[in-house]
């Protein structure tokens, strides 16, 4: 069973032009046991959507009417967090998130709260929940387990390109990466070059110069541009990923 | 890249095939087909183990070595080529000016600038490397750091390709420091035009120079790689130069001749030069100690009979050999360094590094020390 709160405190986003961003309840707030107190420890996702909201507000300073703007949607699943929903709703309040919409399901059918609210990104600590999510046609990524600090809104892409060959159809998951993407780029361009409140970032571990130079020019012809690029060329990652501090990582599509 | 106008306007874009890149390959869209790096996430799920991947070995020898096991060098995108008149369209009209501008000629390669030949020089002497150690990833590593904006990314991409540079790691941190990206890479020498950030790669105890360009370039051997360091201040510390700007000359003597037993401190190239010597090792225990394709050159002012003899018993005591030990007794650096031909030559003050340049070799001027207070009005302008 599926249902969707609105957060009457939010404007709502208008829904075929907003990216809408899913992130699960348990990856923002920390609610611990029922010990009667209501204000709930921050979780891992939290500077993420302060960052998020911050964008907006910087989209809306650029453009008061514009509608392509980050629309968060929280999912709860488990039942414990479920029993919480009221302390989930009050503590976005007390936080002053800005989430637009609160979805409760069972474990098993959160991924039809995603499509039913038509999620283009959906964030989570649990690879698991990613993989099912990534089955239905759901891009998803999983939040960084280090708390990012930065201000600004970093996305790191993995882009390790292969050549794909025709016969291959995009996967319904490809697709939703692809189409994610282009979104960033057009919010990108609304931004000049300095002082923007987001950041779009390439990261290629594998091959050499040849991978990163293809993945910027496929990039660009989809209308996106990256502020920053690194080839890894095989070399360690974590000293670079612990230096770029993603909110997230977005590799194009999870394996099952 | 031409659009069905169709598609377009019924607002439903299929998948684009990209159009042919400037080599002319055309590929599909860009998925990849890979695992996730989850051990470097810092993911809750547990880690898959670490497969040999880290090193490509590649018919013959290693492409991609540890950074650990490299000796690394990073270079900034103004020294390896020339980019004046771009520069010049970022101070005169601004970022998104000079961005626009290198995408409109992203098809013309830059030209070479003053970190180029070393460069090359470098890979001439990882090919003499692969033959006779093909598995071994002790190689010199170059890695292109630099602040510029990925926009610029293709343009110097072409550019490496152009020139066929051997270069496959870089940083395009798009405006924000680069210091970090150095030190996650192990970096063993740094190489920019800019003094600002040479100086806080050094206070982080990186090995790093300020490069210049310079119209006037003599050749330089393409099949043997030639390092000059001066001593006071780059390869030792600056505690006899110190004494001489406080003191003057016969204090300074005195001193040195007190102290000749005394070893002195470890200067900021100290572990580059190292670093050479490993190498240099690796040739001779081939029996090519002949025909080693780096040769060390120190070039100092001291004097061979008294002041320098402390310089030598310094080295011998780190067991750093170095090829040869030029002692000029206060005469000018410049007709000696165009006798040996460096690649690169390492001083600190600017008089000697802009002497040098006149007369053609390439100088890198290391901020370092107290003769840096003296060098002060003498700043070369580092245009950003």
């Amino acid at each position: 069973m599926v249902s969707t709160i609105q957060n009457t405190d939010v404007k709502q986003k208008e829904a075929d032009r907003a990216v809408v961003v899913a992130v699960t309840s348990r990856a923002v707030f920390d609610c611990g046991a029922d010990d009667g107190d209501e204000v709930c420890e921050v979780g891992v996702a939290f500077p993420l959507l302060q960052a998020l909201q911050r964008v907006n507000e910087r989209l809306l300073e650029e453009n008061p009417s514009e509608s392509l703007l980050f629309d968060v949607v929280l999912i709860t699943s488990d039942s414990q967090q479920q029993q919480q929903s009221s302390r989930i709703i009050s503590n976005t309040r007390h936080h002053g998130l800005e989430i637009s919409r609160f979805c409760f399901s069972s474990e098993e059918d959160f991924t039809e709260s995603l499509l039913k609210n038509n999620v283009h990104l959906f964030l989570t600590t649990d690879r698991d929940e990613a993989a099912q999510a990534s089955q239905k046609g759901v891009f998803s990524a999983l939040l960084n387990g280090k708390v990012a600090s930065s201000e600004q809104l970093r996305v790191v892409f993995c882009g390790d390109a292969v050549i794909r060959t025709d016969t291959e159809p995009p996967s319904a998951s490809q697709d939703a990466a692809q189409s994610f993407w282009a979104q960033l780029g057009e919010m990108r361009r609304r931004f000049g070059m300095l002082d923007s409140p987001l950041s779009l970032v390439l990261l290629t571990s594998r091959g050499g110069r040849e991978s990163c130079g293809t993945a910027l020019q496929t990039l660009r012809s989809r209308g996106v541009n990256m502020d920053e690029a690194y080839s890894l060329a095989g070399a360690p990652q974590s000293p670079i990923l612990s230096l770029l501090r993603p909110h997230f990582l977005l590799i194009n599509h999870l394996q099952d | 890249m031409s659009l069905d106008p169709v598609q377009v306007m019924s607002g439903q874009v299929k998948e684009l095939k990209v159009g042919p890149s400037s080599n002319g390959d055309s590929r599909g869209s860009w998925e990849e087909k890979e695992e996730i790096d989850q051990d470097n996430v810092g993911l809750t799920t547990k880690p898959k183990p670490v497969t040999g991947r880290r090193t490509r070995k590649v018919e013959g020898g290693v492409f991609f070595p540890k950074p650990e096991n490299a000796v690394t060098v990073a270079v900034s995108s103004r020294v390896l080529f020339r980019t004046e008149r771009e520069q010049k369209v970022f101070e005169q009209d601004g970022v998104e000016e000079y961005l626009r501008f290198q995408i409109e000629h992203e098809n013309e390669p830059f030209t070479p600038g003053p970190a180029f030949p070393f460069v090359k020089a470098l890979e001439a002497v990882n090919c003499r490397l692969r033959e006779l150690y093909p598995q071994s990833e002790e190689l010199f590593d170059i890695v292109l750091v630099t602040y510029n904006h990925a926009h610029v990314g293709i343009r110097l991409i072409n550019t490496i390709n152009h020139h066929n540079l051997f270069i496959e790691r870089f940083c395009m941190t798009g405006g924000s420091s680069p210091i970090g990206y150095l030190k996650a890479w192990q970096t063993n020498l740094y190489l920019s035009a800019d003094a600002d950030k040479v100086r806080e790669a050094l206070s982080e105890g990186i090995a790093a120079a300020t490069m210049f360009t310079s119209e006037k370039v003599t050749e330089v051997s393409e099949s043997q790689l030639r390092v000059a360091f001066d001593g006071d201040a780059v390869l030792f510390s600056d505690e006899s130069e110190r004494i001489f700007k406080a003191h003057g000359l016969d204090k300074f003597f005195e001193h040195e001749r007190d102290n000749e037993d005394t070893l002195l401190d470890h200067g900021p190239l100290k572990g580059f030069l190292e670093a050479l010597g490993k190498l240099q090792k690796k040739f001779y225990a081939k029996g090519q100690r002949l025909d080693c394709p780096i040769r060390t050159y120190l070039v100092t002012a001291r004097s061979a009979a008294s002041s320098g003899i402390r310089a030598l018993k310094t080295l011998r005591a780190w067991g750093l050999e170095i090829d040869e030990a030029l002692f000029l007794a206060g005469a000018p650096k410049g007709p000696m360094l165009e006798k040996i031909r460096p690649h690169i030559y390492f001083d600190d003050q600017m008089f000697h590094v802009e002497g040098a340049a006149e007369m053609g070799t390439v100088a890198a001027h290391v901020p370092y020390g107290i003769a840096q207070k003296h060098n002060a009005k003498q700043n070369i302008s580092v245009r950003k």
